[in-house]
C-alpha cells in the first residue's frame, strides 16, 4: 500500500539539488566561456583604472608642449613612456583615457546602484501595497518617464555645476521608473500567493513579508539586467561629456576627449580613437557578461537547469 | 458491425529519460464493444492518459510504442498512414478531457470554434448544416438558449456549461467511439453528477462508446459497465463493475476499494458534545464591489456571505461544506480575520476581533491559524524547513534559540524527520509540506485550527495519515477544527456538527448523523445524491438530482435564493427569503416546506 504512493513522490534528483535559483543562475553562468571573457576582460579594464593612474608619475592633465602630438607604440616617432601617444597639448593618452574609464565606471556603476535601490523599493512597495500608493508612485514614473533624459540633463546641468554627484543625479532621475517598474510588476504577482497570505496568516506585517519573503524573489532578476544596464549608463555619461555636459576639462572624460580630439581627427587619429577603444572594449565586455547572465536565468526559468 | 469496435492487444509503451528506459503500458488488452461504456481506473501515474493517447497514437518522444496492435473498425491504427489517422482522430473518435476551459481559444465564439472543428474533419459538409447539427448537439447537452449561446465566448461559460461544450465538440462528427479523460474532475459534486448523467442518456441515444478513465472508482462506477483496473501501466483487473466493486480479486483494487471512506453503512461518526464556545459568528455579511462591464463608473454588488452566523465549541470539529461559488473561501478570509465582514461579529474566545487594537490583535492571532490548501505556493521557496517553522516564533518576538528549540520539538510532533531541517523545501512531497504548515501553526500553541481545503491536494494515503495526526493534536492539545471543504466524506468522518453554504448563506447546520441520515434542506439531499460511491445511495439521484447551476451572486432571485433551482418551491418561496429554522437539538434548516418534504413519500427513502 505505501509503495504506491512513494512511486508518485518527487523524484530524488530534484530533491538533491539544494541550490536556490540565484545559485543556480550563477553557476551556470560561470560555465559559459563569453561569461569568463566578459569578466576577465572587464576585471583587467578595471584594474588598470584603479591602479595604473595611482602608481604611474604621469600626469594625465599636466600640458607639455615638448612632447605634443606624439603618435602610439609601433608608429614611427613614438617615445617612452607614452605607449599611446600624446594629444595636441602634449597629454599621455593612455593616461587619459584611464582616467576617464575610472569616471564612467564610477558614474554607471553608482548611478546603477542607486537607481537599483531606489527603483526596486518603491516598484516592490506599489507593487506589493496596491491601492494609493500604487498609483502615486506609478503616475511618478509615467511623468518621469514623459521627460527626455537630454532635456533634463541640460536644465539641470546647464544651470548647476556639472559635478559627479549632479551627472549621477540626472542619469538616476532619468532611469529609476523601468526598475519601479519592473519590481511592481513582478511583486504584483507575488502578492497574491500562498506564501504571503500564510505569513499574514502567522502574524506577519507588511514589511516583514516584503523585505524577507517578497524582495529575495523580486530583486534577483532584475539585479542581473542590471549589469547590462551599467553599459547603458556609461554611454549616456560620455554623451554628456561629449555636449560639454559632463564633467569638465581638464579632467579627461571619454565624452569630452573625444569632442575635442574631433579637430585633429585627421593628422593625429589617435587622441580621438583610443578612449574610443577603451570605451568599445569594456561596453562588450560588460554586455558579455550582462548577456549570459540572462541567457543563464532564461535556462533555469525554463527548468533547464 | 458486431464485434468490438476497439481492440487493444499486447500494448506497451516506454519511456525514455536519461538513458534510462521505464515501461509506463506494459501489455495492456482490452476489447470494447460498440455502445459500451468502459471504466479505466488507476491512481495518477498509472499510465491511464499515456494509454489513452496512444489509442489515437498522439504519443511522441519521449514516449514510444514499442509493441502491440490497437485495431479500431477494422484498422490498425498503429501501422496507419497520416491520411488515414487524421480520418479517425478528432472523427471517428472523440476526445474529451480535464480541462475543458483551456481547450478553446479565447478569443472566438464557441458555436464557430466547433462548426470550424467540424468542417475540419468532415470536409463535404456545408456551413449552414453543420450549424444546424451544432445546435442540435448543444439542446442534446442541455445548455439553455442554444441560439445565443453559440455565439458567446468560452470566458462566458461556467465551468460544467464548458465540459458540455466540450462533449458537443467531441460528438460532433458523430464519433463511434469518445475518450473522457478524467472529465469530472474539475467540477463540483453536483454538477459531476449532472455531466455524468448525461453521459448515460447520451450513449443510448446516439450509441456512441465510451472509454471513461478516472481516477476514482466511485466515479467510474457510476456510468460504466465494465471497469479495467490499472496499476503501474498493467490492467490488474477487469470485468463488471459491480463484480469488482463488490468483491475484487486482486489485493491492488482490495486496497484502492478499503480506502474509500464509507459514508451510510458502518460509520461510527463523530457526535457533538456539549463545550463552552470558542469561535462565535454572529450574522456576517461581506460585499464585494466588482467594475461592472461596459459602463464608465457601475459598480455591481457581489455578495460573498449573507448573514452567518454559528458557533465552534471547543474540542469540536465543525465542517463547512459547499460548491465553489457559496461563499466558502470568503468565510475562510473572514474567520482568519484576514478581511473584515462588512457588518455582524466575529469573536473569538468571547472578545470580538474588530475591537481588538492591532498590537493585541497580532498577539492574538497565535491563538487561530489557518492552514491553506495549495501545500506547494504555501511555503516560501527560499527557505530552509526549520527556518520556516521557526518563523512564526520570530514574528512574535520569541528569542533565536528558543524558537530553534521549539520548531524541532514541532518537527518531531508531526512526524518530520531531522534531515529536512536543513532543506529547502524544493523536493518535498505534497503531504510533507502540509507537515510543515501544521509545525508551523502548532508553535504558536494556538486554539482553533481553520482547514481550508488542507487536504484536498494530497492523495488518499497522505490524507488519511494527516486525518490521524489532526485528531493526536487534538487529544494532546485540545484545539478545535474548522474543516472547510467540498469533500463529504471527509466531512463524515471527521465533523461533529457540518453547515452546508449555498450562495453566501447557511442553509442547513446539523449534527453530523441528521445531515447524512436525515437532512432537511433539498440542497444537502442533492450534495448527498451527486455524491459518488460504492455503496447504495440513500437518496437516489433519479429524485434528488437538481437541474441547473447556482444563480449568479449579483444577481439572487427573489425570497429564497434556491429557489430557482428547488424541487420542492412554491409560491411563497418567492416572497419569503427563511431564516435557519430550528428543528431540534440545536439543527437547523433554511427551507419553509421542510417538514412537508419529510412527510411526504420522501420520508420513505430516507428512514
Amino acid at each position: 500500500m505505501t509503495d504506491i504512493v512513494r512511486e508518485n513522490a518527487v523524484p530524488p534528483a530534484a530533491a538533491k539539488r539544494g541550490a536556490t535559483p540565484t545559485q543556480r543562475m550563477l553557476q551556470i553562468a560561470f560555465a559559459r566561456s563569453d561569461f569568463r571573457i566578459g569578466l576577465i576582460g572587464f576585471g583587467l579594464l578595471v584594474g588598470l583604472a584603479i591602479f595604473l593612474p595611482l602608481v604611474s608619475s604621469i600626469d594625465p592633465v599636466k600640458i607639455a608642449y615638448s612632447s605634443k602630438l606624439l603618435p602610439p607604440f609601433p608608429a614611427e616617432g613614438w617615445k617612452w613612456p607614452y605607449l599611446l601617444g600624446t594629444d595636441q597639448l602634449g597629454r599621455d593618452v593612455l593616461m587619459r583615457c584611464l582616467v576617464g574609464l575610472r569616471y564612467s565606471l564610477l558614474i554607471g556603476v553608482t548611478t546603477v546602484v542607486l537607481m537599483f535601490i531606489v527603483g526596486c523599493s518603491l516598484g516592490l512597495y506599489a507593487g506589493f501595497r496596491g491601492g494609493w500608493a500604487d498609483a502615486v508612485i506609478m503616475r511618478l514614473t509615467d511623468a518621469q518617464l514623459s521627460i527626455p533624459m537630454i532635456i533634463l540633463a541640460i536644465t539641470i546641468l546647464g544651470v548647476s555645476r556639472p559635478t559627479v554627484p549632479a551627472i549621477i543625479l540626472v542619469l538616476g532621475l532619468s532611469g529609476w521608473p523601468l526598475y519601479a517598474r519592473v519590481a511592481r510588476s513582478v511583486a504584483l504577482g507575488e502578492r497574491n500567493r500562498g506564501y504571503v497570505l500564510g505569513e499574514r496568516v502567522l502574524g506577519a506585517s507588511d514589511l516583514r513579508i516584503m523585505l524577507l519573503f517578497v524582495a529575495p524573489v523580486v530583486l534577483p532578476p532584475i539585479a542581473f539586467v542590471a549589469v547590462l544596464d551599467i553599459a547603458r549608463m556609461m554611454i549616456f555619461e560620455s554623451i554628456l561629456g561629449f555636449l560639454g555636459l559632463g564633467v569638465q576639462p581638464p579632467t579627461p572624460t571619454f565624452g569630452n576627449v573625444i569632442a575635442d580630439a574631433r579637430k585633429y581627427l585627421l593628422n593625429a587619429w589617435w587622441i580621438a580613437t583610443m578612449p574610443g577603444l577603451f570605451m568599445l572594449v569594456s561596453l562588450t565586455c560588460l554586455n558579455l557578461m550582462g548577456s549570459a547572465l540572462e541567457r543563464a536565468r532564461n535556462a533555469v526559468l525554463r527548468g533547464e537547469a | 458491425m458486431n464485434g468490438p469496435i476497439l481492440a487493444v492487444s499486447n500494448l506497451g509503451i516506454d519511456l525514455q529519460r536519461a538513458g534510462e528506459t521505464r515501461r509506463v503500458v506494459d501489455d495492456v488488452g482490452f476489447a470494447l464493444a460498440p455502445g459500451e461504456v468502459l471504466g479505466l481506473v488507476g491512481e495518477a501515474g498509472s499510465g491511464k492518459s499515456v494509454l489513452a493517447r496512444a489509442l489515437v497514437r498522439a504519443i511522441s518522444s519521449p514516449l514510444e510504442i514499442v509493441s502491440g496492435k490497437v485495431v479500431f473498425e477494422g484498422k490498425d491504427i498503429l501501422s496507419a498512414d497520416r491520411r488515414e489517422l487524421m480520418a479517425i482522430r478528432g472523427n471517428r473518435i472523440g476526445f474529451i478531457g480535464a480541462n475543458p476551459m483551456g481547450s478553446l481559444d479565447p478569443r472566438l465564439s464557441i458555436g464557430s470554434q466547433i462548426v470550424e472543428k467540424l468542417r475540419s474533419v468532415k470536409p463535404g459538409i456545408g456551413r449552414a448544416e453543420a450549424r444546424e447539427k451544432v445546435l442540435d448537439l448543444f439542446g442534446r447537452v442541455r445548455i439553455p438558449s442554444p441560439d445565443a449561446r453559440f455565439h458567446e465566448a468560452p470566458f462566458q461559460f461556467s465551468g460544467g456549461m464548458m465540459q458540455r461544450v466540450m462533449i458537443v465538440d467531441a460528438l460532433v462528427s458523430d464519433p463511434s467511439l469518445v475518450i473522457a479523460d478524467n472529465i469530472t474532475q474539475p467540477l463540483d459534486v453536483t454538477v459531476a453528477a449532472q455531466i455524468i448523467r448525461l453521459i448515460d442518456d447520451l450513449r443510448q441515444s446516439l450509441g456512441t462508446a465510451f472509454l471513461f478513465i478516472s481516477s476514482s472508482l466511485p466515479v467510474a462506477a457510476q456510468i460504466a459497465e465494465r471497469t479495467l483496473v490499472m496499476q503501474r501501466g498493467r490492467i490488474v483487473e477487469k470485468g463488471r463493475t459491480e463484480d469488482i466493486a463488490a468483491n475484487p480479486r486482486q489485493a491492488y483494487t482490495r486496497t484502492l476499494i478499503s480506502r474509500i471512506p464509507p459514508i451510510w453503512n458502518n460509520v461510527s461518526a463523530p457526535v457533538a458534545t456539549e463545550a463552552e464556545a470558542v469561535l462565535k459568528i454572529d450574522n456576517v455579511t461581506r460585499t464585494y464591489r466588482v467594475r461592472r462591464r461596459n459602463t464608465f463608473n457601475g459598480f455591481n454588488a457581489v455578495k460573498a456571505i449573507r448573514g452567518v452566523s454559528f458557533t465552534v465549541k471547543a474540542r469540536e470539529n465543525f465542517g463547512i461544506v459547499g460548491e465553489s461559488g457559496c461563499g466558502k473561501s470568503t468565510l475562510t478570509r473572514l474567520l482568519a480575520w484576514l478581511e473584515q465582514p462588512d457588518s455582524g461579529r466575529i469573536a473569538f474566545l468571547g472578545k470580538d476581533l474588530s475591537q481588538l487594537s492591532s498590537r493585541s490583535l497580532t498577539e492574538f492571532r497565535k491563538s487561530f491559524q489557518l492552514l491553506l490548501q495549495d501545500p506547494y505556493g504555501s511555503l516560501p521557496a527560499n527557505m530552509p524547513v526549520q527556518r520556516m517553522i521557526e518563523e512564526p516564533l520570530l514574528i512574535h518576538g520569541v528569542g533565536k534559540a528558543e524558537a530553534a528549540r521549539l520548531a524541532q520539538e514541532a518537527m518531531a510532533e508531526v512526524g518530520l524527520s531531522m534531515e529536512f531541517a536543513e532543506r529547502l523545501p524544493v523536493g518535498l512531497s505534497g503531504g510533507q509540506r502540509q507537515r510543515i504548515n501544521i509545525a508551523r501553526a502548532l508553535v504558536l500553541k494556538p486554539q482553533l485550527l481553520i482547514l481550508d481545503e488542507t487536504l484536498s491536494a494530497l492523495d488518499q494515503v497522505e490524507q488519511a495519515e494527516l486525518l490521524d495526526l489532526f485528531t493526536r493534536l487534538q487529544a494532546t492539545h485540545g484545539f478545535s477544527y474548522v474543516f472547510i471543504s467540498h469533500d463529504l466524506a471527509l466531512v463524515r468522518r471527521m465533523c461533529h456538527r457540518i453547515a452546508v453554504m449555498y450562495l453566501g448563506r447557511i442553509v442547513e447546520l446539523a449534527d453530523n448523523a441528521t445531515l447524512f441520515e436525515r437532512p432537511h434542506h433539498p440542497y444537502t439531499r442533492a450534495l448527498l445524491s451527486a455524491m459518488p460511491t460504492l455503496e447504495d445511495n440513500r437518496f437516489p439521484r433519479s429524485r434528488y438530482l437538481l437541474d441547473g447551476e447556482p444563480p449568479s451572486p449579483i444577481e439572487l432571485p427573489s425570497g429564497c435564493s434556491f429557489r430557482s433551482r428547488c424541487p420542492r418551491a412554491q409560491g411563497d418561496c418567492q416572497r419569503i427569503d427563511p431564516p435557519l429554522l430550528v428543528i431540534d437539538g440545536g439543527n437547523a434548516a433554511a427551507c419553509l416546506h421542510m417538514h412537508e418534504a419529510l412527510t411526504e413519500k420522501e420520508t420513505a427513502d430516507v428512514e
